[in-house]
């Protein structure tokens, strides 16, 4: 029994060897084509390798290219939870959904709040290709940076622009009734100002909402779904936030008080302004008529 | 003229001058970092708070700047006391009904309806819009500044009610007002101290605190009549 487990498993192990010997499918090899081609089959080897995946070989997250010009290449059969994330993922429809959740062969807690989140239930649940995956937020999956990279597009200053990508966008905002002017509404804030201005203190949408796991503000389980929720969330940068301090910021369209007023106030400063206008131009009318047509104006009366 | 009459007149004292430099340089500073803020997405605004340190630092200087010049402005209103108890003080900033009168004669004049300018007394409405300006801004700009400041301590203020606009209307009432400032400064204030031909480059008064007896009988001629006019014995 014992020879017979040992002769299989050899036969086994030399299988191994022959397949991935015949192939020789690493980076240079894929490279030699896809780092020439052109259009979306193309891959900068330099941005590649500056990746933090830059040391992968391709058919590490491709182990299955499709196609005759790919025949005898690839790579280890996908274990089991990227087989099942790309079963999860596949109403989003790309074109290697294999290769897209082979995310979850290193990085399954990642996942795992993922499909959690609001933005995985959409795609697994609701099979809907609304939803983000991994390399919607992350970017071109071939390029991607660490967080404190000025590249990376979850980056502290890049965010409001990955979110603003769906959240800004009229079909999607119509299509799932989100106020159409949160984005708005917080990049007027103090919050999105400072944070445009280049503040590293400032809060981008991940920092309070969450980003892997993240659910509908309206959710109890969101960071900011509760008062209880905010006054610990907003606590983190504004130790001692009570009640009627995260009121503050709501991303609401403004309440027609406070709209009022900024009408009031806008009117006032135009009005104003026109006044004062008025009456610097014309006492500079004045005051060059009178020296050229009334001799020292009224200086010697 | 009068023997008695001086050749300068005493138009504001060294404390008055002082209150002045706090404020205006206050105000530049605050103008200056605040209007990065208020037009972050504009370029190169960017560019023009790093000139400041930074968002951080140019944060820091905007509040210390805001808390001078609130105290300056405190400041003032004890000066005025202390005017006041030592019956220095004349109603003289007052705005009166003679104002409204002035400023039709003014633009009478400008239009070449009257020959002369207004009877203008020690300050012209203009002056005294300017003077009264500050108190509004310090009213609507200082307490909503100092609000946003210091948002967790001043938020127990609020009443429950007032919440769903209260934030808002503070940040507008900063930022609009401000820029409602700014303008009226910087086209009101720097054409008649600064730009006017018989001034420029500036109108020295902000140092010397003193103006020639000529310019002052020209430019408040109902002041000048009041002091060493007609039969005025300079009353009190």
């Amino acid at each position: 029994m014992r020879t017979w487990l040992n002769a299989l498993l050899s036969l086994l192990f030399t299988f191994l060897l022959i397949t991935t010997a015949g192939a020789a499918t690493d980076s240079a090899t894929c490279l030699s084509c896809h780092g020439s081609m052109e259009g979306a089959v193309n891959v900068n080897k330099e941005k590649y390798e500056k990746s933090v995946h830059g040391s992968f070989d391709c058919v590490m997250c491709h182990a299955a290219p499709k196609g005759d010009q790919h025949q005898g290449m690839g790579g280890a059969a996908p274990d089991k939870a990227v087989r099942e994330f790309a079963a999860a993922i596949a109403p989003k429809g790309l074109k290697d959904t294999l290769a897209a959740a082979a995310c979850a062969g290193c990085h399954p807690d990642k996942v795992e709040e993922y499909k959690g989140s609001i933005h995985g239930q959409n795609v697994i649940v609701k099979k809907s290709a609304d939803g983000p995956v991994c390399t919607n937020c992350h970017g071109v999956p071939h390029y991607i940076e660490k967080r404190p990279s000025t590249a990376s597009k979850v980056y502290l200053f890049n965010v409001v622009e990955s979110c603003g990508k769906c959240h800004e966008e009229k079909h999607i905002t119509e299509k799932y009734r989100f106020s159409p002017l949160v984005m708005e509404r917080y990049k007027e804030s103090f919050h999105g100002r400072k944070l445009k201005l280049g503040h590293s203190g400032a809060p981008s949408c991940a920092n309070c909402h969450g980003s892997h796991a993240i659910v509908s503000a309206k959710d109890p389980k969101s960071p900011v779904g509760s008062v209880e929720a905010k006054k610990k969330t907003c606590g983190a940068c504004h130790p001692g936030a009570t009640e009627k301090f995260v009121a503050a910021i709501t991303h609401k369209p403004l309440h027609p008080i406070a709209h009022f007023t900024e009408i009031g106030l806008i009117l006032l400063t135009v009005g104003t302004f026109i006044f004062i206008i008025t009456h610097v131009l014309l006492d500079i009318f004045a005051d060059i008529r009178d020296r050229l047509f009334r001799k020292g104006g009224d200086h010697h009366e | 003229m009068n023997k008695n009459i001086p050749q300068e007149i005493q138009r504001f004292d060294l404390s008055a001058r002082i209150q002045h430099i706090i404020m205006f340089t206050t105000f530049l500073i605050l103008s200056f970092t605040g209007w990065g803020l208020k037009y972050a997405y504009v370029e190169p605004s960017s560019a023009w708070i790093n000139i400041w340190g930074g968002p951080r630092v140019a944060g820091i200087i905007h509040r210390v700047a805001g808390i001078l010049m609130l105290l300056d402005f405190i400041y003032h209103q004890f000066y005025l006391l202390n005017l006041a108890r030592k019956k220095d003080l004349r109603l003289t900033i007052i705005p009166m009904p003679k104002d409204v009168v002035d400023l039709v004669h003014n633009f009478m004049y400008f239009l070449g309806l009257r020959k002369e300018r207004p009877y203008f007394g020690k300050f012209t409405y203009l002056q005294k819009f300017d003077y009264w300006a500050v108190y509004w801004g310090m009213f609507i700009i200082g307490t909503s500044g100092f609000f946003l400041a210091f948002p967790v301590t001043v938020s127990a203020l609020f009443p429950t009610w007032s919440l769903a606009w209260a934030w808002d209307v503070l940040f507008i009432m900063h930022s609009d007002e401000a820029l409602l400032a700014i303008v009226f400064i910087l086209i009101i204030h720097f054409y008649n101290e600064h730009l006017r031909s018989e001034y420029f480059p500036m109108n020295w008064l902000w140092l010397t605190g003193k103006m020639p007896i000529e310019q002052f009988k020209h430019h408040h001629p109902a002041e000048f009549d009041y002091l060493y006019g007609k039969g005025s014995e300079k009353k009190k």
